[in-house]
């Protein structure tokens, strides 16, 4: 019966996983990707590995978010730049 | 299985589950704000599970949850300010029963561990935990437009 747990948290990564490859724009793809992160770090506790749980949350709840952001911010000003130089 | 992880299967599947539903439809403030519940709702589920397989070592993955959830949060905040500067998200009710969940659920689990050094690294959860989602979306509302205005 313990099981259930295991396969509410498999099935919740199975969605969060499918929806931040559904989703286009890479901003709102972040936050999917945090809440993925999350929901992993659970799953990794429920199936009594919380080690990796661990890293998996330090790395998935704020790094992956920051360092895609961060990768947005830049892109969008260079190719706001080149346009400025182009007009 | 215990009631503990029947609880913590309960709000996982309702909670998580409702805030994965907010992340991946509607307009981007909806999205910010389901993001920042996500963190305040799975730290009571990893709290929970801690005591449902009565593992006291797994509350350390709740304490680096409570410490890191509002840290990506404010990154967010920080970064999606420029879009967020239009219609700021006010997610006031779901916040407080978030943070209500988190205290209920604290409180619990204290009342089952009993006192000792648990009981008060699981008040610094309870206390991390609040604190910051409150202070979190406070910063989403618009607390870091403020701040950069001086």
């Amino acid at each position: 019966m313990a099981e259930a747990v295991i396969v509410v948290a498999l099935l919740l990564v199975a969605a969060s996983a499918t929806v931040a490859v559904a989703v286009r724009d890479p901003v709102r793809q972040s936050l999917v990707l945090a809440v993925l992160g999350v929901v992993l770090a659970v799953l990794f506790t429920v199936l009594q590995a919380p080690d990796v749980g661990l890293s998996q949350l330090a790395v998935g709840s704020a790094l992956t978010p920051l360092l895609l952001l961060l990768t947005v911010r830049k892109v969008k000003r260079r190719g706001r730049r080149r346009k400025e130089s182009e007009s | 299985m215990n009631g503990w992880i029947l609880a913590a299967a309960v709000v996982l599947t309702a909670g998580v589950g409702a805030t994965l539903w907010g992340v991946a439809t509607g307009p981007l403030r909806r999205r910010a704000a389901a993001q920042n519940l996500s963190t305040a709702l799975a730290c009571p589920v990893l709290l929970l599970l801690a005591q449902g397989y009565d593992r006291p070592a797994y509350v350390d993955l709740a304490l680096v949850l409570a410490l890191l959830g509002p840290v990506g949060t404010l990154v967010f905040a920080r970064m999606l300010a420029d879009e967020l500067a239009d219609d700021p998200p006010h997610a006031r009710g779901p916040t407080w029963s978030a943070a209500a969940l988190g205290a209920a659920v604290v409180v619990a689990v204290c009342v089952a561990t009993g006192p000792g050094r648990a009981l008060v690294k699981l008040l610094v959860i309870g206390a991390l935990l609040v604190g910051g989602n409150l202070v979190a979306s406070r910063a989403l509302a618009g607390g870091m437009r403020e701040a950069r205005r001086g």
